[in-house]
């Protein structure tokens, strides 16, 4: 059951890639299709059928081992929506290529959501960083962004390979995601660096996050929204799934410096989204410091704190999703990305406003949208830790959140129209349809979040 | 003490082997270099074999000539290829390969 | 079941009027202001329940489901959400049926009346709350209705930017009442009213610092000192959402939550003090800027934050009644104040600026009339309602141990019968200025109207709808009071199951000698401001008085006393450098300079080490068998040795 996940996505994406069929229509209903199934998928199963086969004995146990529940279930679930919303949004020239990217994504990252092995977690994860790679090389204006993505990354792909081959060794087997033995002694510390230099990165966290602006600038909407939502949560999922149940005792020792590193981030990106010209920069620099908050819960071992990271990571990946394919409907219409020469849009599209200002307010973090319960649920949690400091300092980015959000939003929708262009035509029903799911499940989570910590 | 002769014969050939790549400038002269060793590690092989009445040493010898023969294959496809546009046979001459 | 009726029907108007908006064009008016009025209808049915029964089991309860680890969702209809409900669905009717008539020629009717009716439906979730979350989620959906109706104009920057302004303010105080409510979960462990207020004493050393956070919410919500600078911008609205809006409702939502939490405020002297001293301070310095603008809507701004001033005041020093009886009062005379200026502005084509008004009393009869009443009651004035509910609140300070809040309290009411008489002068009396010179008046920039897209030629309002509303709130802004007289009033009589009795002690000045007090104070107000602005000769010449009057005006109170400035220096001007400092220069410089600076290192080390791939076959062979050699010597030594 588990392995359909894979599979199908993988098996969709390649004979995308490989057949000379050439219909934008037919590989986005290609697309869709798949990634519906592997939405439901998982809601149908309820998270029971998992698999499992031998792999390695020496130098020590592995094998073939996948399941879903938990975290890995809504992390499968978010990944599958933001799939299925991107591959509907997909309106290149080259959007077989695409949607053929996007399946390969969703088949590698399904894989590291479910494995159970950390060995097959950290090929995956070197698996997960191709896709968008050669997205950026092939739509990217630099070829260069591509570059410094795929070795950022790999650098640190190569020390969680590292780290993972050291944790195998030391204790016997890397098929140990879900149960909960710690690993302590001397090496304990240099794992838990290896994999948290790893997670770093990619999540990112101040000060790793320099190659992350230029790539979610540079990628075109449909991917840079999977990737977003999606990827970024790898690290956090690694570390909850991998860190905090295996290396806590390490963990707690290296805890003062991550809470001080979440906390710079969650100023630094803030303070940055203030001031940024370019609107899919904007929302780069904001996910650095909405990020910072769940590296922040994640650290404080708090349960309440790690519910509402989970709760979190969900409404994040929901409304950078949705934000980032917006931006890239403006960007479509405006033929622009600097704040500067935006305006007035939402006179001419009122529907995009609307979708625009949803996305925006649950970034925000306004009650009764999902991004709110995340944060809410999170403070406490930290604050309950005993954390007093970095509650209230955490407390500074929401505000500035709103400043940086409600810039982005007003100075694009609102004010007095942009002349120089015709009018543009509002949404269609297809573009619409790409959003609207994740909007909708901003609404859902946001009144009745119960239902995530079920 | 028949044990010691045969790995003393081998070492010998190796070692002609060896020299043979280092010195002799024309490929075929090395790819048949290489061909030596190989014969000085089959030798090994088949006199351990004998020597503690084990047979694994006369399968790995098999597997040793098959692995042989697939490299002469390829090396000399690759001789044939890269002086086919050259006039002499030398290696030294071949060095575009390099940092 | 009744409750969520009350509850959920605002919200359905919000939806209609979202998804049907363009269909329905001006009957959205009707459907957005006929469920408010069933709401209302709905909460005079629960008036009995609601005001039944005693300590845990008072009023109306709703359980709804579980919202998060560890608490649900409910609502609760006690008396004093009850008065709250009352004023949100009463007044907000009334108000939402003038706007049928004042957004009349407007577009985007159809969005206005789906904004109004979710304010309404957010002002509900604040004040039926059962809980603090509850309360916060309400909380912050009026601060986006509120965002929504102030940028309702958004083709206008100077709406958007007074939209923006008043959101991000509101969010500090979001963000405060969150930490109060960190503080409350990690003491006690629940977040209901019920279980906060029966576990005070856990809080401990706690208890000062959650009511500072929590009334940093409420300042930021009721616009008081220093959180105050986004009320008088937010005027940028039509007119029914400053009555609405920024008048009669949202603006008290810090009254209430003081009010709701007085069990803590009881606990605590220091957060008494602060909060008393808070309120007083802007009822004064409000107040007194009231005295120096010339915007219609702004000087009502600075007039409402000022009577908020006294409400804080009030439910600061633990006189809880007596700020929630001004917050009542308030309602409707501020409210009628507001739409009464909304007829006189609509009647000149949105000029709002009074200098440019004068004779209206002719044009606008039903907003004279209407608006006499309104000023006088706010005025204090014997047998207006602002005369019983302020000087309930100026006697308690003095009866809870606050003189100086107490003198404050009176020279305020002195200064707010000179300002609005003025205002009421001004546009009234007098002949029509509006069409001298703009200079002529001392009006350097006149405003060109932008508010309204007016389509000309198009079928007008009947005159009732704006007029009767107006009308009915001046009728309630004479008699509101009438409940609160003596010290067994039914006022007190119906809040004494929330507030308990409480009895003040005796004090030097009495009660009647206070009210003596403050109607002189009254009186100097109302004879500075007829001598000033009113006399045959003062109305004769009113255009060079005004003139002169303008530029006579201390640069002080025109820059409102720098607080824009301030704020603008202090907290906006840093966090841009900051952000454009870490932006420009430290991201890619420094922390991208350290990546780039490792780039180049390998760099520089591959051009070393290329040299020694020198593609020769023969040497690399060479090397391979020296290595062999090396490892032969090594083992046959070890070999040899062992």
């Amino acid at each position: 059951m588990v392995l359909v996940l894979i599979a199908l996505p993988l098996l969709a994406g390649s004979l995308l890639l490989l057949l000379p069929q050439n219909d934008r229509r037919w590989s986005r209903s290609t697309g869709c299709i798949v990634a519906a199934i592997t939405f439901v998928l998982p809601l149908a199963a309820g998270g029971s059928g998992s698999f499992s086969a031998h792999w390695l004995s020496r130098p020590f146990a592995a094998s073939f081992d996948f399941a879903w529940n938990g975290v890995s279930l809504w992390l499968v679930l978010l990944l599958a929506l933001c799939t299925f919303c991107a591959i509907l949004a997909t309106n290149m020239v080259q959007a077989r290529t695409m949607i053929a990217l996007l399946l390969l994504l969703e088949a590698s990252m399904m894989g590291l959501f479910t494995a159970r092995d950390v060995l097959l977690f950290a090929l995956f994860w070197d698996v997960m960083l191709l896709p968008p790679f050669f997205a950026l090389l092939w739509w990217g204006p630099e070829r260069k962004t591509a570059w410094r993505f795929i070795i950022y990354n790999f650098s640190g792909g190569l020390l969680l390979l590292l780290a993972t081959a050291a944790f195998g060794v030391l204790s016997g087997s890397t098929d140990v995601i879900g149960s909960t033995h710690q690993f302590a002694g001397a090496w304990a510390p240099w794992i838990f660096a290896g994999f948290a230099i790893a997670f770093a990165v990619k999540t990112p966290l101040w000060p790793l996050h320099t190659w992350m602006p230029a790539t979610y600038a540079d990628l075109p909407p449909p991917m840079v929204s999977v990737i977003s939502a999606v990827q970024s949560k790898a690290g956090l999922y690694g570390f909850i799934v991998i860190a905090l149940p295996f290396l806590r005792i390490a963990m707690i020792q290296w805890s003062a410096l991550f809470v001080a590193l979440a906390l710079v981030s969650l100023l630094y990106g803030a303070l940055i989204a203030l001031t940024q010209s370019d609107i899919k920069r904007i929302v780069a620099y904001s996910s650095l410091s909405h990020l910072g908050l769940i590296v922040l819960a994640i650290f404080c071992f708090n349960a309440i704190a790690v519910q509402g990271a989970i709760a979190y990571i969900v409404a994040h990946g929901l409304f950078s999703a949705s934000l980032f394919l917006i931006l890239g409907y403006v960007e479509e219409r405006e033929e622009t990305r600097s704040i500067a020469h935006l305006g007035g849009l939402g006179k001419s599209n009122p529907k995009l406003a609307g979708a625009f200002t949803i996305a925006a307010l649950a970034a925000l973090g306004l009650p009764g949208l999902a991004g709110f319960v995340g944060e809410i649920v999170i403070l406490t949690g930290v604050f309950r830790a005993g954390y007093f400091w970095p509650a209230l300092i955490a407390l500074v980015p929401i505000v500035l959140a709103s400043a940086y959000m409600l810039r982005l939003l007003q100075d694009t929708i609102n004010g007095p129209e942009v002349a120089a262009l015709p009018k543009r035509r509002d949404l269609t029903v297809l573009e619409g349809l790409a959003v609207a799911p994740l909007l909708v499940a901003l609404f859902v989570l946001g009144v009745y979040p119960a239902m995530i910590w079920r | 003490m028949m044990t010691a002769n045969y790995v003393a014969l081998a070492t010998v050939i190796f070692f002609i082997g060896a020299a043979g790549v280092v010195v002799r400038r024309n490929p075929l002269i090395m790819l048949m270099s290489i061909e030596l060793m190989w014969n000085a590690a089959n030798l090994l092989f088949l006199a351990f074999a004998r020597a503690w009445y084990n047979n694994a040493g006369h399968i790995f010898a098999f597997l040793v000539i098959t692995v042989a023969a697939a490299e002469a294959a390829i090396g000399l496809a690759i001789v044939v290829v890269v002086f086919r546009s050259r006039t002499n046979v030398d290696v030294d001459e071949v060095a575009i390969l390099k940092g | 079941m009744m409750l969520l009726v009350i509850w959920l029907l605002p919200l359905l108007g919000a939806i209609v009027n979202f998804a049907f908006g363009p269909q329905l064009k001006r009957s959205a008016g009707i459907i957005g202001s006929a469920l408010v009025g069933v709401s209302l209808i709905a909460t005079l049915a629960e008036w009995a329940p609601a005001t039944t029964g005693a300590g845990a089991t008072l009023g109306v309860r709703q359980h709804l489901f579980a919202w998060m680890p560890g608490f649900d969702f409910g609502l609760l209809l006690d008396p004093l959400s009850l008065i709250w409900t009352l004023i949100i669905t009463g007044v907000g009717f009334l108000i939402l049926l003038y706007s049928i008539g004042y957004m009349w020629s407007d577009e985007a009717i159809a969005r206005f009346f789906a904004y109004m009716d979710l304010f309404v439906f957010a002002m509900l979730t604040l004040v039926l709350s059962d809980n603090f979350v509850g309360l916060l989620v309400g909380w912050g959906l009026v601060g986006l209705a509120s965002y929504f109706l102030i940028g309702f104009w958004f083709f206008k920057p100077t709406a958007v930017a007074a939209a923006r302004k008043a959101f991000v303010i509101n969010v500090v105080g979001d963000v405060a009442i969150m930490f109060a409510i960190f503080i409350m979960f990690a003491k006690i462990g629940s977040l209901s009213f019920s279980a906060v207020f029966a576990h005070v004493p856990m809080l401990d050393g706690w208890l000062f610092w959650t009511c500072t956070f929590l009334f940093i919410g409420a300042a930021a919500k009721s616009a008081q000192i220093p959180l105050h600078t986004w009320l008088p911008d937010a005027m940028e609205g039509p007119t029914p959402v400053s009555a609405l809006i920024h008048a009669a409702t949202m603006v008290t939502a810090g009254v209430y939550l003081v009010a709701r939490c007085w069990p803590l405020w009881n606990a605590s002297h220091e957060a008494q003090l602060l909060v008393g001293t808070t309120g007083a301070v802007t009822a004064l310095a409000a107040a007194v800027l009231g005295i120096a603008q010339w915007d219609i809507k702004r000087i009502l701004a600075y007039s409402t934050m000022s009577q908020i001033g006294y409400m804080i005041m009030g439910v600061g020093v633990t006189a809880y009644q007596a700020g929630v009886a001004h917050f009542f009062a308030h309602a409707f005379f501020k409210a009628c104040l507001f739409l009464g200026a909304g007829i006189v502005i609509h009647e000149l084509a949105d000029e709002q600026d009074i200098r440019r008004m004068g004779g209206m009393r002719a044009r606008t009869p039903v907003a004279f009339w209407a608006m006499f009443a309104a000023v006088l009651a706010i005025s204090g004035v014997p047998l207006f309602s602002g005369f019983f509910s302020k000087d309930q609140i100026i006697y308690g300070a003095l009866a809870h141990g606050h003189p100086w809040m107490y003198a404050a309290g009176i020279v305020t009411a002195g200064i707010t019968t000179f300002y609005m008489f003025r205002l009421f002068f001004v546009t009234f009396f007098g002949t029509y200025r509006g069409d001298l010179n703009p200079a002529d008046v001392g009006v350097e920039h006149p405003e060109e109207p932008t508010s309204h897209e007016p389509q000309h030629g198009a079928t007008h309002p009947p005159a009732w709808i704006m007029a009767l509303p107006v009308a009915i709130l001046g009728v309630f802004s004479v008699i509101a009071g009438y409940v609160m007289i003596g010290s067994n009033s039914p006022w007190s009589r119906f809040f004494r199951p929330v507030f308990g009795f409480e009895k003040l002690p005796p004090v030097a000045i009495s009660e009647i000698w206070t009210s003596v007090i403050v109607l002189v104070c009254v009186a100097i107000g109302f004879a500075v401001a007829y001598w000033r602005y009113a006399t045959p000769e003062a109305l004769a010449d009113a255009p060079a008085r005004l003139r002169a009057e303008t530029h006579r005006m201390p640069r002080v109170l025109v820059r409102l006393y720098y607080f824009d400035d301030l704020i603008d220096l202090i907290v906006v001007k840093p966090a841009q450098a900051l952000g454009t400092f870490f932006g420009r220069l430290f991201d890619p410089m420094v922390i991208d300079g350290a990546v780039r600076g490792v780039v180049s290192l390998s760099d520089a080390a591959a051009e070393r080490i290329r040299d020694w791939q020198d593609g020769l076959l023969r040497v690399y062979a060479l090397v391979v068998v020296a290595g062999a050699m090396c490892f032969a010597i090594y083992y046959a030594l070890q070999g040899a040795a062992r």
